[in-house]
């Protein structure tokens, strides 16, 4: 146990953590939203992700054509490159995630089955999709280049601020502010919160419950594509498994915040990343998912609608 | 003499910033039918949920036979005589009528698992005893010929009473019954009237909700009237029909407006 | 389309009890000879193109069977999505692999200890866990199983990522043996496991637990109405189901006589569930169906062995969404469930 760096490292893990934590926000709102929509779990996100980082990875080199070794790039067509690799990665995770509900989840509820069934369909789906791009990749791992020089803007009391991390938490807050917005302003955000109070009502007042349906797996898998984006410029690296452990903390950071509440998942994903760095630096990496697994029960002990779920006393309809 | 089986004190129950009920004072004596009405949205299925447990009230004080049954667990407070039916019907569909009531019954026996396994005699004993009451049950509500039809392919009428019978399986004192007439015609409602009396002479205190006016003045002893969650009345029925409160919670308007 | 379970049971309540008795035996027989179908004549086709029938298949789908009915008291007959379900075996098999190795203690001897490790394990695990709505019930179960791995993974004692190897195997029962290649002896072990646990979920289904579970399933804010002790029940089933994976993993150890952390993963728990929700919830014939049918189909298709999980996934998808509620739905009997316990 290395308490040591409860001293040393204060800061510097909070802002990893807020960093690393923002990426499990913009996953976890892909499980959250489809969960107050559906009451289903999106099992498939995960894999979302992962195509999603492979998705920035083609992006880069494939049709921008800088090679894995290439330098980092400067100005206008850094950012171009960026801006590019970024929203490509959202629009496919997007797309994706529509494709997903097509074929998991849109006959089932059309039959109104069983949930299992769904579960066992999204996972399913989930299945395909990683064995799919396991054998495309011969099981390897894909680096991405390096087109975002990591220099610093400096240090305050031992966290460095690096462009990407900056640049995570920044996205990330715009991200999640616009999709607030959207959420509580727009009518078609106003729709999806609709649907998740009451699909009844919903359909009584005239929206079109399929639609809805598809937009929140859209929107999902934007901001999950938006993590997919930021993780692959962080950590240079990505494989086809990639998604299993990211999706699961982030579902559990979405559980933490309450499933089915957008800011609580804001608050949960941050939360967990910054737990998990803690976790990480003080007991060892190898044992961080049993520290964010422990510290879910007890949560949910707790407070069993999460941190910010429904406070209604022992309420079983 | 009659004792208060069942007594809320002071109850208030509030959901964030609703209040579904206000300091409602209500009692029911051993033996009576007592009649819990008013508009909708009054509160009265929510004093059926703070009674079983499903909710816990935010103040006040719930008593049975004199003991505080606050906060107690549902299964519990099932084991110690309450049993409700529910405003719409929620039986156990994919099991037949008999088993319904069966399972209620479960509830006193001493064997569980165990005994389950092994066979043991008192198990078996239990077994056959809870199998011939709740044919007895089912006989009593008129139900004995449905034993073995599933409880969603019954028709809606014999529904409602299955789930009298099995509630009336786990051998409660009071029995609280939501709105059991509700979708009945006047026949089967007049039928429904005369069931309640015998349950109530079989032993059984009740406690039920109802909209259907007749019905209550018929068979009821006491009326109680909730109106957005405040107790405005509880009498004899006759006396409750004529208070003006009553007729102006349920017309919106008063009595001698013209 | 013709609901053959409701056929067959037609067929049984017809029957006296001697004829059943008949029946049961003749039928336990075909199944254990069923390690030899291989080599005899008329079932040899059963022979898959590379691996010896007897060899791969017989053995692992009658240990998916046992795992499936485990699971199905939890999944099936509660209603409890657990998605961690590996983590059970996985905790037999390592009191197998530890105890094994590390005292003089033969599998018979380790088996009560795999499956009371395993039964603690489900208590503790549900006791916070069981009282959580479905889904995040769903979420822990799943945390546990990929817990267990990891603990598995970095512990000293369980060998690390190496695993334990040189776990014994069982001593000779009456002269059989239980060596490496003795496949058609482990099948029968895990038959009488099997039969063992139809027998008992048998007894309780007809009788309160039985019935304290199905009411849990249905509706269980009901059951808890009417009195039925929602966190006892839902920890006996939790139990139960722990106990027979830790036993299933005792067997497994001690016949591959080496484990390892990554046989342990969130894909068995999935293989098993898809066993059991495939073959139609809560009923043992679909989980043998379920079972019989997702262990035997990756071996006959072994020849495109790199994308045997590739299209594990797409019959999965199209199964569950072609038939959602198994192959062999649960249909309850309207007059036959009427055989009084005597």
């Amino acid at each position: 146990m290395n308490l040591q760096v409860l001293s040393s490292q204060f800061w510097s893990l909070c802002l990893q953590g807020v960093a690393l934590g923002f990426i499990y926000v913009l996953i976890s709102l892909g499980y959250t939203m489809v969960y107050g929509v559906l009451r289903l779990i999106n099992f498939a996100n995960s894999e979302v992700f992962m195509i999603g980082t492979f998705a920035t990875v083609v992006a880069q080199v494939g049709i921008l054509n800088n090679q894995t070794n290439s330098q980092p790039l400067h100005g206008f067509r850094l950012v171009y490159t960026l801006l590019f690799a970024l929203v490509f990665s959202m629009l496919v995770s997007g797309i994706l995630g529509v494709l997903v509900e097509l074929v998991a989840y849109r006959r089932l509820r059309a039959l109104g089955t069983n949930r299992l069934a769904s579960l066992i369909s999204a996972i399913a789906v989930s299945i395909v999709l990683l064995e799919t791009t396991r054998i495309i990749t011969f099981s390897r791992p894909q680096t991405s280049p390096r087109l975002l020089d990591k220099w610093s803007f400096g240090e305050v009391a031992g966290a460095n601020f690096r462009i990407d991390t900056v640049m995570v938490i920044v996205s990330g807050i715009i991200i999640f502010f616009v999709l607030d917005r959207f959420v509580t302003k727009t009518r078609l955000g106003k729709a999806i919160r609709a649907v998740s109070m009451s699909e009844e009502n919903s359909k009584l007042m005239g929206i079109n419950l399929n639609r809805v349906v598809s937009l929140t797996f859209f929107i999902g898998g934007l901001t999950t594509g938006a993590a997919a984006f930021f993780y692959t410029t962080v950590y240079e690296t990505t494989q086809f498994n990639v998604g299993f452990n990211l999706g699961l903390a982030a579902f559990t950071a979405a559980v933490l915040g309450g499933i089915g509440n957008l800011r609580g998942a804001f608050y949960g994903g941050i939360f967990l990343g910054v737990l998990e760095q803690f976790a990480s630096a003080i007991l060892g990496s190898q044992w961080k998912s049993v520290t964010v697994f422990l510290v879910l029960v007890l949560v949910l002990l707790l407070k069993p609608n999460g941190i910010f779920g429904e406070a209604v006393q022992q309420t079983r309809t | 003499m009659s004792e208060k089986i069942l007594e809320l004190k002071n109850l208030t129950m509030q959901f964030g910033g609703v209040t579904a009920l206000n300091a409602v004072d209500l009692h029911v004596n051993k033996g009576e039918i007592c009649a819990l009405i008013g508009p909708n949205g009054a509160g009265k299925t929510t004093v059926f949920n703070v009674i079983t447990g499903v909710y816990q009230a935010t103040q006040g004080d719930i008593f049975f036979n004199g003991q505080s049954i606050l906060g107690m667990k549902r299964h519990k407070i099932a084991q110690i005589g309450l049993a409700r039916t529910f405003q719409n019907v929620r039986l156990w569909g994919e099991m037949t009528a008999l088993e319904n009531v069966i399972t209620a019954t479960d509830v006193h026996k001493r064997s569980g698992l165990p005994g389950a396994l092994l066979g043991l005699p008192r198990s078996r004993k239990e077994e056959k005893a809870g199998r011939e009451r709740a044919q007895e049950l089912l006989d009593f509500m008129g139900i004995g010929h449905r034993s073995d039809q599933l409880g969603k392919n019954l028709p809606y009428g014999d529904q409602r009473r299955l789930e009298i019978a099995r509630a009336m399986g786990t051998e409660p004192q009071v029995l609280l019954l939501d709105e059991p007439a509700a979708g009945f015609n006047p026949a089967e409602k007049v039928e429904l009237a005369s069931l309640i009396k015998k349950i109530r002479d079989a032993g059984y205190t009740i406690l039920l909700i109802e909209h259907d006016m007749s019905l209550i003045m018929g068979i009821s002893d006491r009326v109680a009237v909730l109106d957005f969650g405040i107790k405005i009345a509880d009498d004899l029925p006759s006396k409750v029909q004529s208070d003006p409160k009553v007729i102006e919670a349920y017309l919106g308007v008063p009595a001698d407006a013209s | 389309m013709i609901n053959l379970r409701d056929k067959g049971a037609a067929i049984w309540e017809n029957w006296s009890r001697t004829k059943r008795i008949i029946f049961v035996v003749i039928a336990i027989t075909i199944v254990a000879f069923m390690p030899y179908a291989g080599e005899f004549g008329p079932t040899s086709f059963l022979n898959t193109p590379i691996s010896s029938y007897q060899a791969v298949l017989v053995y692992p789908i009658a240990l998916f069977v046992l795992m499936g009915l485990g699971l199905n008291i939890v999944v099936g007959k509660s209603g409890l999505l657990d998605l961690g379900y590996v983590a059970f075996f996985a905790i037999g098999a390592y009191t197998m692999g530890i105890m094994g190795t590390m005292t003089s203690l033969n599998t018979w001897e380790i088996l009560p200890f795999g499956i009371f490790f395993a039964m603690l394990a489900g208590l503790l695990l549900g006791l916070p866990a069981l009282r959580l709505r479905g889904d995040y019930l769903a979420i822990v179960t799943l945390g546990f199983g990929e817990i267990v791995r990891i603990v598995a993974l970095n512990l000293e004692v369980t060998g690390g990522p190496n695993g334990v190897v040189g776990v014994p195997n069982p001593p000779p029962i009456l002269g059989q043996k239980f060596e490496l290649d003795d496949h058609a002896a482990y099948f029968w072990v895990i038959l009488v496991m099997i039969l063992l646990v139809i027998w008992m979920v048998r007894r309780f289904t007809v009788r309160r637990p039985g019935r304290a579970w199905e009411a849990i399933r249905q509706d269980e804010d009901v059951a808890a109405l009417m009195g039925v002790n929602l966190l006892v029940y839902k920890l006996w089933s939790f139990t139960i189901g722990a106990a027979v994976g830790g036993a299933g993993g005792v067997i497994y150890a001690s016949k591959t006589m080496f484990i390892a952390p990554d046989m342990f993963t969130f894909n068995t728990s999935i293989l098993v569930l898809a066993c059991v929700v495939f073959g139609g919830l809560g009923n043992i014939w679909g989980v043998i169906l379920g079972a019989s049918i997702l262990g035997y189909l990756p071996e006959r298709i072994r020849f495109i062995s790199n994308a045997r999980q590739l299209v594990f996934g797409l019959v999965l998808l199209i199964i569950m969404n072609v038939r959602p509620d198994g192959l062999l739905p649960r249909k309850k009997r309207e007059k036959i469930k009427q055989k009084v316990v005597k």
